[in-house]
């Protein structure tokens, strides 16, 4: 970082070509931005991760931030949701709605999105992919919405999310043929949704650096590219809705560097390997979720302003929307108050700071310009490599990627108890935890489980039509021991009231696996 | 003198493995025998496995709240179990202060919170395990 003179002179770019390189913000291959200005009043969406307890009381914190100006929603399920195991379950009994909302059943759905503007406001969902579009196309028919109208996203992840975020217990083949067919549907009956998001985040954070995140998450999305291609679709079909959520760190220049080159590269790809028409399909949507590992335990406050440095980097390199992790991210998914700042900061940023005075502010800075070229032909190596070391689920099979991981973790993590990596309040500028008072009480305060809900959802279970229940779970699991979409048997389980653990436990089986892998029960 | 051998793992839904994973490592590198059981242990388990393999030591690492619960469980588990000399070691970021004097009156052996160092948990294990 530090090598030669310490600044880049005009030779640092010496080979960049305006047109081929950059072009015009708006123009391909898009490394100035997606759209071709700023002008307009049109800003990033601010949204902040919120979800918790039962999904009445996250309906409660959903409608709390968009009354405080929040244009999108992100909402996240708690651990067990996310890793499709109902509230009642044995494992979930002191996780219930503690890191996320609780979602198991079609009503779920209706009392989360209960009084918020369907087709206006746009919810990005960490919640399973599959069955959060099944829920949220089945609500709006219900409230009669046209689902066509519906917004937002949904994180879908079949690669890497399973070892390294939350675990479906689902088989490789199983997830890439469920976030296929999620895809699918979604182009068909909900268009302005996206129902694909890249979700490098994950994959980085305290984990592998900018570089293989973006290499990873290129391994993913362009399998799924090349699946649905192979399903018969074209690449204009669902290529414009498709999203990347990144990482932002605090190596803020690297992190504006890599989303410039990841632009270049989507558009490269979509045009020239995938044969995109569209020019809607080769610019790439770059969304953010900002480092919660940088986000220190030690003097939460100092969160603010890694907060703040990262956001403002984010509205530099033109991200479309931004969720900042808070404060108190350390500690706990995001208390009203941290809330409340990660808020108030994207709306300083874009409204007292001249940031939107142009669409790429950092464009031809020789700097950023020769760490985008840098990035970029270091995340096509990896990517080079990762898939020339042979087909995903081989190397899954196979442990390749776990050891990549388990690597880059081990790596990370001892870069900061080393000290190389300076952490300010950790392993640096300490001071003594009776002085470390600041925003703390706030950071350290508690949600409990939800036991209530877990309660209510076992009561619930017996009321059901148990017959519909089952007739329903016994054609997803069929369905999933053939080969077509999961998409109609999963529409018709939510209808009939089973619930997300027992779709789940319907499709492992149907993969010839128990429908609970952690007890090692079958029904 | 016999090697120190620890059962290292998280809790429950507790998916965040990159603590547990360095740990791992750090116990490791001292020459600890760390069986590590990785995501999705309910006390039981934990105890059985340290059985087992004939433990001195479960860590847990923790990124999300249901050490609360589990960790005093654990505790009374082993209590009454055939081995009431195994120790429980826990660390994490989210593990406050007044949390850690909790689990500590609750008969946890060592808490580990945000800041650890190296030696902090390598020294601990080996000092819950007796060696």
């Amino acid at each position: 970082m530090t090598e030669g003179p310490g600044f880049d002179a005009p030779d640092a770019i010496a080979g960049l070509d305006y047109a081929r390189d950059l072009g015009d913000p708006g123009t391909y291959p898009f490394t100035r931005g997606q759209a071709p200005s700023r002008r307009g009043g049109r800003s990033w969406v601010h949204r902040e991760l919120s979800g918790e307890g039962s999904p009445a009381r996250s309906n409660e914190q959903l409608r709390h931030l968009l009354e405080h100006g929040a244009v999108g929603l992100d909402v996240i399920g708690d651990a067990p949701t996310v890793g499709l195991f109902d509230p009642d379950h044995p494992y979930a009994r002191h996780s219930v709605g503690t890191q996320g909302v609780s979602i198991c059943r079609l009503d779920d759905f209706a009392q989360l999105y209960d009084g918020i503007d369907l087709a206006n406001v746009s919810i990005s969902h960490s919640l399973p992919a599959a069955f959060t579009v099944a829920g949220l196309y089945l609500t709006a028919r219900r409230r009669s919405i046209d689902p066509a109208l519906l917004r937002g996203s949904v994180i879908n992840a079949p690669f890497f999310m399973e070892d390294y975020g939350y675990a479906t217990l689902l088989p490789f083949e199983m997830r890439l043929r469920m976030a296929l067919d999620t895809i699918e549907f979604a182009t068909r009956e909900m268009p302005r949704f996206h129902p694909f998001v890249e979700d490098t985040y994950f994959i980085s954070d305290g984990g592998p650096g900018p570089v293989d995140e973006m290499a990873l998450g290129f391994v993913e999305l362009r399998e799924v590219v090349r699946s649905l291609i192979a399903r018969g679709l074209h690449v204009d079909e669902f290529a414009p809705r498709f999203v990347i959520l990144v990482n932002c760190r605090m190596e803020v220049f690297t992190e504006i560097a890599k989303i410039r080159a990841t632009r270049r590269m989507y558009a490269q790809m979509m045009r020239e390997e995938f044969g995109a028409r569209d020019p809607r399909s080769w610019s790439a949507t770059i969304t953010v979720h900002t480092s919660g590992a940088s986000m220190t335990a030690q003097q939460p406050v100092n969160n603010v302003a890694r907060g703040a440095v990262q956001a403002f980097a984010m509205a530099a390199a033109g991200v479309k929307a931004m969720e900042i992790s808070a404060f108190d991210e350390a500690l706990r998914t995001p208390s009203p108050e941290a809330h409340m700042v990660g808020l108030r900061t994207q709306q300083i940023i874009e409204l007292e700071t001249d940031v939107q005075g142009s669409a790429d502010p950092l464009g031809g800075s020789y700097y950023v310009e020769r760490l985008t070229n840098q990035m970029e032909e270091q995340i096509y190596a990896r990517i080079r490599e990762f898939e020339s070391a042979g087909p995903p689920a081989q190397l899954f099979e196979s442990g390749y990627y776990r050891s990549i991981f388990t690597d880059a973790m081990e790596r990370h993590g001892r870069e900061i108890a080393d000290g190389e990596r300076p952490h300010v309040g950790v392993n640096c500028f300490s001071i003594p935890h009776e002085d470390d008072v600041l925003l703390r009480e706030a950071s350290e305060s508690k949600i409990a489980p939800d036991h209530a809900h877990a309660e209510a959802i076992a009561r619930w279970r017996g009321t059901r039509d148990q017959r519909g229940v089952a007739a329903a779970l016994d054609r997803l699991s069929h369905e999933a021991a053939e080969d077509g979409s999961l998409m109609p048997a999963i529409l018709d389980g939510l209808e009939a009231d089973a619930t997300i653990g027992e779709m789940a436990g319907a499709i492992r089986r149907g993969a010839g696996l128990p429908e609970d892998p952690l007890t090692g029960t079958s029904r | 003198m016999t090697r120190v051998r620890v059962v290292l793992g998280t809790f429950g839904f507790d998916q965040h493995e990159v603590g547990a994973r360095l740990v791992a490592s750090y116990l490791r590198d001292a020459g600890v025998e760390v069986v590590y059981v990785g995501r999705f242990n309910l006390p039981d388990r934990l105890l059985a496995t340290a059985l087992d393999e004939d433990a001195q030591v479960i860590a847990v690492s923790c990124h999300s709240w249901e050490y609360l619960a589990y960790a005093p469980e654990l505790v009374d588990l082993i209590a009454a179990s055939e081995a009431p000399e195994l120790r429980l070691v826990i660390g994490g970021s989210v593990i406050t202060p007044d949390d850690a004097a909790r689990l500590r009156e609750q008969g946890v052996a060592a808490v580990l919170g945000s800041g650890a160092t190296r030696d902090e948990v390598v020294g601990a294990v080996l000092a819950a395990a007796g060696a």
